[in-house]
């Protein structure tokens, strides 16, 4: 630690030591090859309505695949020069995701996102493609600068403070867009807090599991058949249930709820191996639910919808109807990128296309096949993220990957199944592939502390704390009047057999 | 057929083709890694590493694999011994029940400690805490159970 802090700068960066990616080289020219394809495959859609003269291939829009193609390329130069050992297709796998989503940008009307920024009119294509680039930079950041947990473990209940108080801010000073205060705006900058919130929720539960895993798998309290954890750890359980209760009535953010709840209960199992706690979780959910379907307005019209979207298929079940009707012309194989939703009166026929149904957009072009595709990338990164947990040296790392990579998958499950009218509706976007600001930067963090937790060994944990509130909790351990005593040397003459 | 839209149906084909190579090269890599997980002999329950040894046995620093019952103690019939004229003969038991790992002090003469706190009892240790036998300092780690190449 000593050496750690004498050299300064070089002790962040350290020695320029680099190390071969093989395998992420190799996947990310199938990558590029890809991408290079799709824009290829983009381009010639329009001429088959309308030939033209040209019948030669090139790229849709060569500059912006360019620049894409690129900061990959850059990022995976990056992460060659670190030297850590990291994992190698986690990369691959969202750059491939981040590519498809340009692609589907660019193909979309470019007026649904117009932003003018000094003398250029940015469109959805432009503006998609600073995030991407804003989002992979964030992620190399931190995987080649993250090299101890410190900050993120120790400050467990500061971060969920922060987190808290960021819903409140939302609360009071957000910008309110149909009916709903998501977006805090901060002078020129607005993001939505409910994104971060799931980064800050997986570290504060990860900090909290870790450290009363050993009494949550131990200890029960019987009631009836199943057994419930004891007591005193309820008390999260039910403060995250009535969080999520809490977004659901206050901001009507039905998506950020249900993601977080999931993630909990995902990360309680994980932590203990309890399925008890998750049939609580459950019950809980369940009766949750059911008190919002008769009291929250909203919760019933997304309900109903989803029940029955064909009742007013021009009114509440529109945007579920022509979603449906985009997987039904898609097919097994797809229209092919460009070639498909046709306008409805000038209009594309899925308003929020670029945000909420980006699958539905990519269900038409690609077809069953590329949307099984697609999901699969989004299994491959919640196969990387509990592979990195499983190898992980301690309770913390493990379960902060395990969370990060599940806020992913969850998320991408969530907005599929409901693009799909699998669940009802809720307004979150598909990771990595959704147009979106604050969405694809927090992805970004995700992504790059994943890739730090991957590298192993680096430095160890910290010596944690004394045990005194536990002990007090349990009188399991006896609490020692002065703690320091045990870490200093024992009196001489101490010793004998 | 207009040999244009052959071309543009084998670029769109191919887009497709190229998506699930991808995935196949990703799910043959991942498939290695588990094979080499399984490769490594016997499954381990955790990790001791050495913190502090002041007496040079055991080696500060180095990673002691652990089987579901280890003693420790200066005697060398333990599984792991310290040579540390504070411990005792022995000294400290760490057993593997169900899912999680317990310390036990074997009524030695200094104690063992628990991230600084004694041990009474059986007592419930997690991955991260840090046992103090005399002055030796070991922490418990999870198992690594991922050696390959990545």
């Amino acid at each position: 630690m000593t050496a750690a802090t004498a050299s300064g700068l070089p002790a962040i960066l350290g020695p320029i030591r680099p190390r071969a990616r093989g395998r992420e080289s190799k996947l990310l020219a199938l990558v590029a090859i890809t991408i290079l394809v799709g824009s290829v495959s983009l381009e010639l859609a329009p001429r088959v309505a309308d030939p033209g003269e040209s019948t030669g291939l090139s790229l849709a829009n060569p500059l912006h695949v360019a620049i894409y193609l690129g900061l990959i390329g850059l990022a995976h130069l990056v992460l060659i020069l670190s030297g850590r050992r990291m994992d190698q297709v986690l990369l691959p796998a969202t750059a491939m995701l981040g590519g498809i989503s340009l692609l589907l940008m660019e193909r979309l009307p470019q007026t649904l996102v117009a932003q003018d920024v000094g003398p250029w009119k940015l469109g959805l294509g432009d503006v998609q493609l600073a995030w991407l680039v804003l989002s992979f930079s964030l992620a190399t950041a931190l995987a080649v600068t993250v090299r101890n947990d410190r900050w993120l473990r120790l400050y467990k209940y500061t971060w969920a403070a922060a987190g808290v108080a960021l819903l409140v801010a939302t609360y009071f000073l957000g910008d309110e867009i149909n009916g709903q205060r998501l977006s805090l705006s901060l002078g020129p900058l607005s993001g939505q807090p409910a994104e971060l919130l799931k980064v800050i929720l997986v570290v504060f539960l990860a900090g909290y599991l870790s450290e009363y895993r050993p009494l949550l798998v131990e200890e029960s309290t019987k009631v009836g058949p199943i057994s419930l954890p004891p007591l005193p750890f309820l008390a999260p359980m039910v403060a995250m249930w009535a969080i999520a209760l809490g977004l659901v009535v206050v901001q009507r953010d039905l998506g950020a709820a249900l993601l977080f709840f999931t993630v909990f209960l995902f990360l309680l199992y994980a932590a203990t191996g309890r399925p008890g706690y998750v049939i609580v979780g459950v019950i809980l959910f369940l009766a949750g639910s059911f008190v919002m379907y008769n009291l929250v307005g909203t919760v019933q019209t997304r309900v109903d919808i989803w029940l029955d979207p064909f009742k007013s298929p021009t009114g509440d079940g529109y945007q579920i109807v022509q979603s449906l009707y985009a997987f039904g012309r898609g097919g097994l194989l797809g229209t092919g990128l460009g070639a498909g939703l046709p306008t409805v009166g000038g209009n594309l026929p899925i308003p929020a296309v670029h945000t909420d149904f980006p699958l539905a957009a990519l269900g038409e072009e690609l077809g069953l096949v590329g949307v099984l595709g697609i999901l699969g990338l989004f299994l491959v990164v919640v196969e990387r993220g509990l592979r990195i947990a499983a190898s992980a040296a301690d309770e913390f790392r493990a379960l902060l990957a395990a969370g990060l990579a599940l806020v992913i998958g969850t998320q991408a499950l969530i907005i599929a199944a409901g693009n799909l009218k699998l669940i009802p509706l809720t307004g979150i976007t598909l990771p990595f592939v959704s147009y979106g600001g604050s969405s694809l930067l927090v992805n970004g963090i995700i992504v790059g502390l994943l890739l730090a937790l991957s590298d192993r060994g680096v430095e160890p944990p910290p010596p944690p704390k004394p045990r005194s509130r536990l002990a007090r909790l349990t009188g399991r351990v006896t609490r020692l009047e002065t703690p320091a005593s045990a870490r200093a040397p024992l009196p001489p003459g101490g010793g004998t057999r | 057929m207009d040999p244009f839209l052959i071309t543009v149906w084998v670029v769109r084909l191919l887009f497709l083709a190229l998506l699930y190579l991808f995935l196949f090269r990703i799910a043959k890599a991942l498939v290695g890694d588990l094979r080499a997980a399984a490769r490594e002999p016997g499954a381990e329950l955790g990790r001791l590493i050495v913190v502090a040894s002041p007496g040079g046995e055991p080696v500060e620093g180095t990673s002691l694999a652990l089987d579901a019952i280890a003693t420790i103690g200066r005697d060398v019939n333990n599984a792991i011994v310290v040579e540390d004229q504070f411990a005792s003969a022995e000294h400290a038991i760490l057993t593997f029940r169900g899912r999680a790992w317990y310390v036990e002090d074997l009524g030695s003469t200094n104690g063992t400690f628990v991230n600084g706190s004694p041990v009474q009892g059986v007592s419930p240790l997690g991955f991260g805490d840090v046992i103090q036998v005399g002055q030796v300092r070991l922490r418990l780690e999870r198992p690594r159970s991922d050696r390959s190449r990545r």
